[in-house]
């Protein structure tokens, strides 16, 4: 079997790895329909096994919708799929300055961080220029930003506003940026292959947040936070941790890591990523409400997108900077 | 061709920019003969509901526009007819002088839905600087004061839906400070400005109102004016529907010429009608209530 896979060109063994992803997607889903429609005819078990069968079908919707974006992404090419991650970290910024009340001088710099930073960012991604991408954001525009706002001539919760502004961009769009970027580190002997390690981060960072909600769910320990999170504890966040670096080790054949390494990186992944899940958690809280997006899922736009990739906005660009920074990719 | 194109152009860009999400609380959208009134905060209302509205539905649905602002350039007057295939309403403020300052009221004075009766260019309320304040979430900019409120000039109220005590006054605005009636109305209308809207109805479209007549510059709606009234006592068959355009102020604030992506959307509620020997203004209140009720929904 190793044998085989290993024959393969690395553009066929990326194929093969979508193709085991869809289907144990399309297994489990199947299994899944199948008991929601056994219940709906006979029913056997209470409510709340419903509620929880319902929220893991919503899980596996949203498995689904990520494991085909990258699929496009993939298969459509680098730029293709930088474009995508551009297009993600566009609707999690507007789900994000949509929350967070602005003013009438907030204008100039929100059309500042849509329509110049955000395009700039990615381009830069695209284009490979890692000396300016990693400090474009801290450093130009960080600095830009508030003398826009200065421009408006609004001094009314000047720093408030600003600091809003910030970090809505660090997260959505400095964060989100790194993912694509992992697509253009080379490391010697693993060209055409670098799809592999956004496949590897993602998995292993939304495992880590999965078995920790689960877990959580399952103890009922003491909440550590219980004003910011109701379910965080460190019991299960260590659990959450162990198994999915685990998972990553195990993956390590997948990446240009050896066994080691990959646990390590994994661990690093892990960390930034679920602890991002809390801070984004505790503004959340601030806002008063339970979910980005809208009160209810629409049909049209994308509800709720920063919910599902708020990790990895934290998680990507630490595990980019440290692997770069180790192996000197 | 090109008008179906465009819609769909304008309709991508709006889905990009604002999510423009349609929230169906108590009626579904449904292909029946409505008058659907919002809040109006932005002149990008018109296209917000347009846009939230399904396929089905905003093919029969015709938006009323105002002609001073929709069709001063012929992009906008092609957009409005061909697009989103508008009902035009004349404001007075299109005709009137705006910028002369012995005149102030003119620049808001009859609007969308006045009332067909008016006596010339009446001024319902007088609130010269509310068109150009900004609806955003700003505190509310001090009003300048109404210099000495006059009394009210008899006649110069006419049947104007203003003086009854029992209605809610409108938080922000100051008490309705009529002033005298200005210089003869050149801008008189020569016709009943809700002519195109009874058209519209009559020949079996649905359409979109916004009774507040003009923009607000607060979260919360002005007082609606009657010309809702009229047209729901006229056409008792056609269902009220009261929608909420949320967010759109944040999209484009007035003198911005480019928006900004913010998540909008349009709330549908349980619609309403009048009841038998309802009073226009109690019908009036009761319908802003509505409206206003679905903010929080």
């Amino acid at each position: 079997m190793n044998q085989f896979l290993r024959s393969l060109s690395p553009t066929q063994q990326v194929a093969a790895l979508f193709l085991i992803v869809f289907g144990v997607l399309a297994i489990v889903s199947a299994a899944a329909f199948f008991l929601s429609f056994r219940e709906k005819r006979n029913p056997v078990h209470d409510a709340a096994w419903q509620a929880e069968l319902a929220h893991f079908r919503k899980l596996l919707g949203t498995s689904w919708f990520m494991a085909l974006v990258f699929w496009i992404g993939w298969a459509l090419g680098e730029t293709v799929a930088t474009v995508l991650f551009a297009l993600i970290s566009f609707f999690a910024l507007r789900e994000f300055i949509t929350l967070s009340p602005t003013r009438r001088g907030d204008h100039r710099s929100l059309i500042l961080a849509f329509f110049v930073v955000l395009p700039i960012q990615f381009w830069l991604v695209a284009t490979a220029r890692f000396d300016l991408f990693t400090v474009f954001i801290p450093v130009y525009v960080f600095l830009a930003i508030p003398v826009a706002s200065a421009l408006a001539d609004d001094p009314s919760q000047f720093l408030e506003r600003n600091a809003k502004l910030q970090w809505g961009i660090m997260v959505c769009v400095y964060g989100m940026s790194h993912v694509p970027a992992l697509l253009l580190l080379s490391f010697p002997g693993y060209e055409g292959k670098s799809a592999f390690l956004v496949f590897f981060l993602v998995f292993v960072v939304q495992t880590s947040v999965l078995v920790q909600h689960l877990i959580s769910r399952r103890m009922q320990r003491e909440p550590f936070a219980p004003n910011v999170s109701r379910s965080f504890n460190w019991t299960s966040w260590a659990i959450g941790i162990a198994v999915a670096s685990l998972v990553g080790a195990l993956f390590s054949f997948i990446t240009p890591f050896r066994f080691g390494q990959a646990l390590a990186v994994s661990v690093i992944a892990c960390i930034s990523g679920s602890m991002g899940h809390l801070v984004m958690k505790a503004l959340k809280r601030d806002r008063g409400i339970p979910n980005w997006g809208r009160k209810d899922a629409g049909v049209t736009g994308a509800n709720g997108l920063l919910d599902r990739v708020d990790a990895l906005c934290f998680a990507a660009p630490i595990f980019f900077h440290s692997i770069r920074w180790y192996f000197n990719a | 061709m090109l008008a179906k194109l465009t819609g769909w152009l304008l309709l991508g860009i709006v889905r990009l920019l604002t999510g423009a999400q349609a929230r169906w609380y108590g009626c579904p959208p449904k292909a029946e003969q409505r008058i659907y009134f919002a809040n109006h905060q932005s002149h990008a209302d018109l296209v917000m509901i347009w846009a939230a509205l399904p396929e089905e539905l905003r093919s029969i649905t015709r938006p009323i526009a105002a002609r001073d602002y929709w069709a001063n350039t012929p992009v906008k007057r092609w957009i409005t007819t061909e697009v989103f295939n508008a009902v035009y309403v004349e404001r007075q403020a299109a005709t009137a002088p705006a910028a002369a300052p012995a005149v102030p009221p003119a620049a808001t004075a009859s609007v969308v839905a006045e009332p067909p009766q008016p006596a010339p260019a009446t001024p319902s309320v007088a609130q010269p600087p509310a068109e150009r304040i900004e609806p955003s979430m700003e505190p509310l900019l001090p009003l300048e004061p109404p210099a000495a409120p006059p009394e009210t000039p008899p006649g110069a109220q006419g049947q104007l839906d203003l003086p009854e005590p029992p209605a809610p006054p409108p938080p922000p605005l100051p008490p309705p400070t009529p002033e005298p009636a200005p210089a003869p109305a050149t801008a008189a209308p020569a016709s009943d400005p809700l002519a195109p809207l009874v058209e519209a109805l009559r020949s079996g479209d649905s359409i979109i109102i916004f009774p507040e007549g003009t923009r607000g510059h607060t979260g919360e709606p002005q007082k609606f004016k009657s010309g809702l009234y009229t047209l729901a006592s006229m056409f008792p068959e056609v269902v009220l529907v009261p929608a909420w355009i949320d967010n759109v102020q944040r999209v484009m604030p007035k003198g911005e010429i480019v928006p900004v992506p913010i998540l909008c959307s349009v709330t549908f509620g349980a619609p309403i009608r009048v009841e038998p020997g309802e009073e226009r203004r109690p019908f009036l209140d009761r319908a802003r209530a509505a409206v206003i009720a679905l903010r929080d929904v």
